[in-house]
């Protein structure tokens, strides 16, 4: 068992790989010996040298479709975006390239390919530099999208990510690189499973990135007043483990779905179609939903904070329905 | 009234040397500014109409609309009503317009290429060419401003002619009928087509003649430059012959010679002798081939054809732009 | 440059290839077999051809939208490639793609492209791939005048500059970005200028002329393969058809169609051929073969069946059929 930092289980799962495979490649703005923005790739130049650890122009169109090329011609590239708000200057490689040339070439061409998206607000970064984009991918065909929570996840679905076979969009939140965690297992953990981060009968909190702590603290809470929620972390968001979610629910009866997106549009309303189509015999209460508002990303401190859900409200909303 | 002409190629200087040597790149925006300079230094000269021949890039227009909008454009431009094959001929197709308007000089910004073109077309007029192009050795490298102040001073000369150097021209003529023609050298190629046109493998040549030839110079003639050196006022040229294969025939010589930008070649030269004007060197064709014409693969040879290159001053009168200013200045054109 | 009589026939076989069978596809699309949109590359053959017959197997292309002629040229099937067409389940891509979306990963295609600009990233790719797994392959990235406005040309140039990628950038320069004449598109005239910027060598050559492609096209491509990276091949050239077809293309003037149907490159290779040795007899018979092949080609693409509509959620991903349920 080891103690890492998030950012530390990225780095390791990356170099677990590189280290096994000469194709798996890492390159984006900065990841050189300055090792990245967020300090994530440091040390990784130094081991595998500027052929696979490639600083790249700020060129985010270049950047991913020279993962969907490099991908299709036999390497595996790990592309790192350097703020996930950046995905809007490279979007058609994205959507209408990777996402689309195995299907568009009837199966014939594979992209084992990883786009890395630091994502997520409360660093200060404003409108342009925290925002959570997740919907935008899960709603295109093709691309896989996972977001661990927790350096033991983070480590595990990065070995996944990088034996798929398939475009894989590796969201990881900004503000959790410092969070240190237990990594008892060096193993891949399986795309579309989910994990119970906390078990309970009265409600399921289902949470993603950043806001599954936020639900856990909710969830203590709670515990005092005698209501036990259950935290509910997907870890993928497509595939989604609805069987999970089923199960969870057909224990609980009661659902809130938390998410850091605006709540317009969010991925949060999919995950709550989906109870509301298949499982809504299993429902008590009327689904619950929780996301930032439906606002630019405020910069000031206080706006930020305000801007963001936390887990009071989580706390509130939660009692609504319990 | 004084009035000069125009032939800017906007296809100069883009062609496979830049790949195959390390040749100059001159963009056409470039091109553009060197005529703006020639323009603005005539003007000012008392040059009051300036002809272009139009080419695809719009050069003279681009000229007219630029200088006006700057309010500095007092000549009047005339980018002349021709049909664009856009190809050498638009060249000898502009110069015979620009003649017949009356020009006082003619300015060619291109290459050996596109001098040769002209001066398919020009029979009297003074002829500045301002290099724009790739190996270039008609052609000298020229500031505009300085090519205009020249071509002003030329087009207002009683006797024009006076500064200017009427040049050697190698005429060829296949199976005795007259077919084309090269201002500093014509070389046969075993090539079997045009392509790109220019020739970089040099051991494909058989026969190089060169109206004159320099060692301070690349290309082709510069092989016979760096055996000899004839001038542009000398009344003869030279014939060169390369043997196939690489051994050195009696009486040969092994050279390393500048045969393209920054590239420089070891060949051997079987034999070279002197051309006299007038005089015909005649060959039979051996195998097909193609003519290189001031370095670009212009004429396709049969086997059994019989080659004739003849040197005749039939050339250009081209100005000596330095001469040219010095009279200009000792006649005053610089007072007021 | 050397070319034997055999690498002039089958210069001159690829050519004749695309001309035939993009003039069926005509056809076949006024009749209505061919559903959707299709570009034509009529009147650009000596581009493709010229430039992928210096290319091997394991090269990689990348293309555009007008795409058929690279693909052929690249070596490309026509069965296959009029089976996709018709949206046959036999097709290169099984009917998913259709004319805009033909790869054949087996030779390099790393596909036609429906989005201007987007195969210069993914040559850039491939280039960065092959100089990873340290190789001598390159990639050909095969672009119109229209992309070259778009921010990935840059990008691509420029990341394939610094990196030394073995990517040779031809654009096919056939004066239309859709309706708009490169002229009204662009403040320049040559498009090889803009290699400058780059630090990369930029050559124009006659795109008509499938010799003088074929020279630059060896040239850059050896370059290329030894290690000393990108090169931009501007190839003047001309779209004989509007954009698309159904396109009537009111908007080239009739004098310049003239002058580039005057052009042609085939009659012009036909031209070169019959000055070098070639008989009428011999170029007769391969156009016979080639006009064999294409209706084989048709034949097959007819009396192949369309796909059944349970695939249509196949080939998504490589290792999840979607739910047909959920709509």
């Amino acid at each position: 068992m080891k103690t890492m930092t998030y950012g530390e289980a990225i780095r390791e799962g990356m170099c677990i790989r590189m280290r096994e495979d000469k194709n798996v490649i890492l390159f984006g703005e900065d990841v050189g010996a300055f090792g990245g923005c967020f300090g994530v790739t440091a040390g990784m130049f130094a081991e595998f040298g500027a052929e696979r650890v490639r600083d790249t122009p700020i060129s985010e169109g270049a950047i991913i479709g020279a993962a969907v090329g490099s991908a299709a011609t036999g390497l595996k590239p790990l592309a790192e975006l350097m703020f996930i708000d950046f995905l809007t200057v490279g979007m058609d490689q994205l959507v209408n390239q990777a996402a689309k040339m195995r299907y568009m070439f009837g199966g014939k061409i594979s992209l084992p390919m990883v786009v890395r998206l630091p994502a997520g607000a409360g660093v200060g970064a404003a409108a342009q530099h925290s925002q959570s984009l997740e919907s935008w991918l899960t709603h295109v065909p093709g691309l896989k999208v996972v977001y661990p929570s927790t350096p033991q996840d983070a480590l595990g679905l990065m070995l996944s990510s990088i034996d798929d076979d398939n475009p894989v969009m590796y969201v990881e939140h900004k503000a959790m690189y410092a969070m240190k965690g237990e990594v008892a297992s060096m193993d891949p953990i399986p795309l579309g499973k989910g994990d119970i981060k906390r078990a309970g009968k009265d409600v399921t909190i289902i949470a993603t990135g950043k806001m599954v702590h936020e639900a856990l603290s909710a969830a203590a809470a709670l515990a005092g007043e005698g209501i036990e929620a259950e935290v509910l972390d997907p870890r993928t968001l497509f595939p989604l483990d609805k069987e999970l979610i089923a199960q969870s629910i057909e224990k609980t009866h009661k659902v809130l779905i938390v998410t850091e997106e605006c709540k317009r549009g969010a991925y949060s309303g999919e995950i709550a179609a989906i109870i509301a189509e298949d499982y809504f015999d299993l429902l008590d209460a009327p689904i619950a939903r929780i996301g930032a508002l439906n606002s630019p990303v405020p910069f000031s401190p206080g706006l930020e904070q305000y801007y963001l859900p936390n887990a009071k409200d989580i706390s509130a909303a939660v009692k609504k329905i319990a | 009234m004084s009035s000069i002409g125009i032939i800017a190629n906007p296809a100069s200087g883009k062609d496979i040397r830049r790949l195959v040597s390390y040749a100059t790149v001159i963009d056409n925006n470039e091109k553009v500014n060197i005529v703006k300079r020639i323009i603005l230094a005539a003007q000012a000269f008392g040059v009051e109409k300036a002809y272009f021949m139009p080419d695809t890039f719009c050069i003279g227009y681009t000229v007219q609309e630029d200088l006006s909008r700057e309010g500095v454009l007092t000549a009047g431009i005339e980018v002349l009503d021709m049909q664009l094959s856009a190809s050498a001929a638009d060249s000898t197709a502009a110069t015979v317009m620009m003649e017949s308007l009356g020009a006082g000089c003619i300015l060619a910004l291109g290459g050996d290429g596109t001098n040769r073109a002209v001066a398919a077309g020009i029979k009297k007029t003074p002829l500045i060419a301002v290099s724009t192009g790739t190996n270039n050795v008609y052609p000298a490298m020229l500031e505009g401003t300085v090519a205009g102040m020249a071509a002003a001073a030329v087009a207002g000369m009683e006797d024009p002619y006076a500064p200017c150097i009427h040049d050697k021209r190698i005429e060829l003529a296949i199976n005795g009928k007259d077919t084309d023609s090269a201002l500093i050298d014509a070389a046969l190629t075993e090539d079997l087509y045009a392509g790109t046109k220019a020739v970089w493998d040099i051991s494909r040549i058989r026969c190089l003649v060169v109206s004159r030839c320099h060692p301070a110079s690349i290309g082709f003639s510069a092989i016979a430059g760096c055996i000899d050196i004839v001038r542009d006022t000398d009344d003869w040229g030279l014939c060169l012959n390369f043997p196939e294969g690489e051994s050195l025939p009696a009486g040969g010589k092994k050279i390393l010679a500048p045969v393209a930008a920054g590239i420089l070649t070891e060949l051997t030269v079987s034999d070279c002798r002197r051309l006299n004007l007038e005089e015909e060197f005649v060959i039979k064709a051996g195998k097909p081939g193609m003519i290189a014409l001031d370095g670009e693969r212009e004429v396709q040879v049969r086997e059994g054809d019989t080659l004739s290159f003849r040197l005749r001053r039939s050339g250009p009168w081209r100005v000596d732009v330095r001469k040219a200013l010095e009279m200009a200045q000792k006649n005053g054109m610089y007072n007021r | 440059m050397k070319l034997t009589k055999e690498k002039l026939q089958d210069m001159y076989l690829r050519m004749r290839k695309i001309r035939e069978f993009e003039t069926k596809a005509m056809g076949l699309f006024a009749e209505g077999k061919i559903p959707g949109f299709v570009h034509l590359y009529l009147g650009e053959e000596s581009a493709a051809t010229g430039v992928c017959f210096c290319l091997r197997d394991d090269d990689f292309i990348t293309s555009t939208h007008r795409g058929h002629g690279h693909i052929i040229a690249k070596g490309g099937d026509l069965k296959f490639m009029m089976a996709e067409l018709f949206g046959k389940e036999t097709g290169y891509c099984k009917g998913k793609g259709g004319s805009m979306h033909i790869a054949d990963r087996t030779k390099g295609i790393l596909g036609a492209n429906g989005i201007v600009g987007a195969g210069h990233s993914i040559a850039a790719g491939a280039g960065l791939s092959i100089s990873c797994r340290k190789t001598d392959q390159v990639c050909v990235c095969f672009f119109g005048d229209g992309s070259t406005n778009q921010g990935t040309f840059h990008e691509s140039m420029n990341l394939a500059s610094i990196w030394k990628l073995p990517v040779v950038f031809v654009c096919e320069n056939n004066n239309y970005g859709i309706s708009m004449s490169q002229a009204r598109h662009q403040a320049i005239k040559d498009i090889a200028d803009r290699a400058a910027s780059y630090g990369v060598p930029g050559i124009a050559v006659d795109g008509n002329d499938v010799l003088a492609v074929y020279e630059a096209a060896s040239e850059a491509i050896a370059r290329a393969r030894k290690g000393l990276g990108p090169t931009l091949i501007e190839c003047k050239t001309y779209r004989q058809r509007g954009h698309f077809e159904g396109d009537a293309g009111a908007y080239k003037p009739p004098e310049e169609q003239k002058e580039w149907l005057e052009k042609d490159p085939i009659p012009r290779f036909v031209k070169f051929l019959t000055e070098n040795g070639f008989s009428a007899k011999e170029l007769e018979a391969i156009d016979a073969s080639v006009g064999q092949e294409i209706a084989a080609a048709i034949k097959f693409a007819e009396d192949s069946p369309y796909p059944a509509v349970e695939k249509t959620v196949e080939d998504i991903y490589s290792d999840i059929i979607e739910e047909v349920r959920t709509r």
